[in-house]
């Protein structure tokens, strides 16, 4: 009869010892976060009412401190706009380093500062902002888009930085079947290539956006706070990240549970974003 | 072709009175002497390569070749990895230039034509001169039937019936009977014959006049590389073919001439026949009966 | 690239077929110079052992024909080995013919009888000619085994002798006289002789095989009454 060695039982050992190594890791790891969700919701959960999303904050001492409405709001607005500048803008330079400037020394020094702007502290793009923008008082002080702005900055290179991955898994013999078919290479780019890519570049953008959403700093000098809810982009505007700043350090208890109930807004906002992300994913052929 | 259509005045019998006015005289009126047949204009497009040399920067590839490629014949280009016969053909619709780095000296003559002269629109010569790739590569986010059209879409062509020219196309690619019912259907749902059949349909559809063909078979099963081979017989009906394989016996199935390059060189190019009956060069002898490479 | 190193299981096969094909000239070599003994003695016996030795030869055809088959079917063989197969093909033909050709002249014998009324002329140009065919299959074999094309060429030659002497024994067997056993004999002598002149005529055939599978062409190796075809 043909035997195999048997297994040893130092190899047994062995192959234990790590399963139990990275499942200790794995939990050391997600308590906290388990905790966070947990303590978010249990503190913020006793916040959140019908007048706590239709209501406006109304900054008053003593009575009815009112509900985030103008926050969301306004954290839509602002997060809509620095999308709308950051992920044409994001693509579009993804779309050179990628089509037309790969392997070129300009490519190469434009992908070298994205990846330094990745690593930028979002309250240095809020001070940015507030240099060039707000200071010089271009179309008045403090005002919405100008924190769109400074989001916008933060986001473009992670959009970038995602668009350039997906747009390299694009196999490059679509692109030559295109061009050996008589295709200039814009068409190739915008019939082919984007639309092979779009649910990788849908992804990509979704998460920047959900990052761009928790911004505190980049808000605090540049839209500044307001009570009201309003959709003038040239004024002041309010936004979860600072409504969760300012109520925080209040005295009041129920504002500080506001706080709470705002942050787990933000976070569910988020959360929603990353889930829509994850199933334009799964329905992608690149993935 | 149209029949001629003459007209002729009625035999006089003889006894007849003469008619009060003379009859008129013969006429004979030519249908279009240059009838097309099929549908497909006749002419016969050739490709001339002189002095043809590619670099990947500072690699020699291809060196110094002189070829010609005869109209409605299919050509096999054979030889070892690296010899350089992919390079060329792809020097000959301007795809070699698209890598950075990558450069060709020389003639490449459509007919009488030089693709590479000073005003030539790149993207002009690939609509004339076709690919058709190793890897089937239909567009994923496309049907069957955009797969098809994509070319005429991409090209700009304007005028044509797409719907008309997408089923002659299917047809001539010999996949119309398969995919007749869900051509709208994605592409990359086909098995990998049908998706190579149907790259070589949305090639087609563009109305080049030259195929080129790198090594088409190569990734598929032996009945799909059959069915292709069995195509490639039809096509060269209407299109002078090029092909680089790797497979001498599918060059010898295939091939009216073969050419053996070798290190970027030419060394033999003759019909198919004397290549692998009697070849001139050593070099090709040995090549073929396996003794290298 | 190393050169001459690949396909060395197919190229030992080749090898192989050929030299097994060779081997059948030499099985022929001896069936000729046992009938042609057969022949100077009027050997019954010799002549029954020749025409049975033939089933021996035409295993050994069968077995090249099988071997040609397999090569083709297996491993494709093209440009100069797909001459050599092809030209082994005529050649194992050819020798099984001149086995035959020896058969043909064994079972003459006996009809003559144990005393048969030789005619020395006749007999002897006939040996002549046997002992001519033999050499010329010795230098088939030689020029095939060598690629020699000159050599093969030189057959051509050869056959001339061959036939003049069989126009010879025909002439001596027209004038044989009237003796009825004689004039018996006489035939039966003129159809070994042409027999003979069978053999030389397959020997030149090879030649012509020899060179194709040089040259990749079929040419007719004439004598000098018929004008070459250029190659």
């Amino acid at each position: 009869m043909t035997t195999l060695p048997a297994v040893s039982g130092r190899r047994r050992a062995t192959d234990t010892a790590m399963r139990g190594i990275t499942l200790v890791l794995t939990i050391v790891a997600i308590v906290p976060l388990v905790f966070i969700l947990y303590y978010l919701i249990k503190e913020g959960i006793g916040a959140w009412s019908a007048d706590f999303f239709t209501t406006d904050p109304t900054g008053r001492f003593l009575g009815n401190p009112g509900g985030i409405k103008s926050a969301i709001w306004g954290t839509i607005v602002m997060v809509a706009l620095a999308s709308a500048i950051a992920i044409p803008f994001g693509i579009g330079v993804a779309l050179y380093l990628v089509e037309y400037g790969k392997g070129g020394w300009f490519a190469n020094v434009v992908r070298y500062f994205i990846d330094v702007m990745t690593g930028v502290p979002s309250v240095v793009f809020g001070l940015f902002v507030y240099i060039v923008l707000v200071v010089t008082k271009i179309g008045g002080t403090f005002a919405a888009w100008k924190g769109a702005v400074a989001l916008a900055l933060l986001m473009l290179p992670v959009v970038t930085r995602s668009a350039e991955v997906v747009l390299n898994l694009v196999p490059n013999d679509l692109r030559e079947g295109a061009l050996a078919l008589g295709a200039p290479r814009w068409r190739v780019v915008f019939r082919i290539v984007l639309p092979t890519a779009i649910p990788g570049l849908v992804t990509g953008s979704l998460l920047a956006v959900a990052r761009a959403a928790g911004e505190t700093a980049p808000l605090l000098f540049t839209a500044a706070f307001v009570f009201g809810t309003q959709f003038d982009v040239s004024q002041r505007m309010n936004s979860l990240p600072l409504q969760i700043f300012n109520d925080v350090s209040q005295a009041q208890d129920r504002l500080v549970q506001r706080a709470w109930g705002a942050a787990l807004t933000l976070v569910l906002l988020v959360l929603l974003l990353s889930l829509i992300a994850r199933l334009v994913q799964r329905r992608s052929r690149l993935a | 072709m149209n029949p001629d259509e003459t007209t002729t005045t009625p035999e006089q019998s003889p006894g007849a009175p003469s008619p009060a006015v003379a009859p008129p005289p013969l006429t004979v009126s030519t249908a279009a002497a240059e009838a097309s047949r099929d549908g497909v204009t006749a002419k016969a497009h050739s490709i001339s390569l002189r002095k043809l040399n590619a670099f990947y920067g500072d690699t020699h590839a291809v060196r110094d070749v002189d070829l010609q490629y005869a109209a409605n014949q299919v050509t096999a280009m054979i030889g070892p990895s690296g010899c350089g016969k992919s390079t060329l053909v792809r020097c000959i619709n301007r795809m070699h230039e698209e890598i950075p780095g990558a450069r060709s000296t020389g003639e490449i003559l459509l007919d009488d034509l030089d693709l590479q002269g000073t005003g030539i629109d790149v993207v002009s010569v690939r609509r004339a001169i076709g690919m058709v790739f190793q890897k089937p590569n239909p567009f994923p986010t496309m049907s069957i039937y955009d797969n098809v059209a994509a070319g005429i879409r991409l090209s700009g062509t304007r005028g044509v019936n797409v719907k008309q020219r997408v089923e002659e196309s299917l047809r001539g690619a010999g996949l119309w009977e398969e995919v007749k019912d869900r051509l709208g259907q994605p592409g990359i749902g086909l098995s990998g014959g049908q998706q190579q059949r149907l790259c070589i349909a949305r090639t087609i559809a563009v109305e080049p006049e030259v195929i080129l063909m790198d090594e088409p078979a190569s990734a598929l099963d032996p009945i799909s590389t059959l069915k292709i081979e069995e195509l490639v017989h039809e096509l060269k009906k209407r299109y002078t073919i090029v092909i680089v394989t790797h497979n001498m016996q599918q060059a010898a199935r295939v091939a009216d001439t073969t050419a053996f390059m070798l290190n970027g060189e030419l060394v033999e190019h003759a019909a198919t026949d004397k290549i692998f009956s009697k070849p001139d060069d050593s070099r090709t002898e040995e090549y073929v009966t396996g003794k290298f490479g | 690239m190393a050169t001459g190193e690949g396909r060395r299981h197919f190229q030992e096969e080749l090898r192989a077929l050929e030299q097994s094909a060779l081997g059948a000239i030499d099985i022929v070599l001896e069936q000729l110079d046992r009938v042609l003994e057969a022949l100077e003695h009027q050997d019954v016996e010799l002549a029954q052992f020749v025409i049975l030795d033939d089933d021996r030869l035409d295993g050994r055809y069968l077995e090249v024909h099988q071997g040609i088959l397999s090569l083709l079917a297996l491993q494709a063989p093209v440009a100069g080995d797909l001459r050599l197969v092809a030209a082994l093909l005529h050649l194992i033909k050819h020798v099984e013919r001149m086995g035959d050709q020896c058969v043909t002249i064994a079972k003459l014998i006996p009809l003559s009888g144990h005393e048969p009324p030789v005619r020395s002329e006749m007999l002897d140009r006939i040996l002549r000619m046997g002992r001519a065919a033999r050499s010329e299959v010795v230098q088939a074999r030689a020029a095939f085994q060598a690629r020699d094309v000159a050599l093969a060429e030189d057959l051509a030659r050869q056959d001339r002798e061959i036939n003049r002497l069989n126009r010879e024994v025909f002439q001596l067997a027209i004038d044989i006289g009237e003796d009825p056993d004689t004039r018996e004999w006489a035939m039966h002598m003129t159809m070994v002789a042409r027999a003979l002149e069978r053999v030389g005529d397959n020997a030149v055939d090879i030649g012509e095989v020899t060179a194709f599978v040089v040259s990749g062409l079929f040419r007719e190796f004439s004598d000098a009454s018929i004008p070459t075809i250029p190659s």
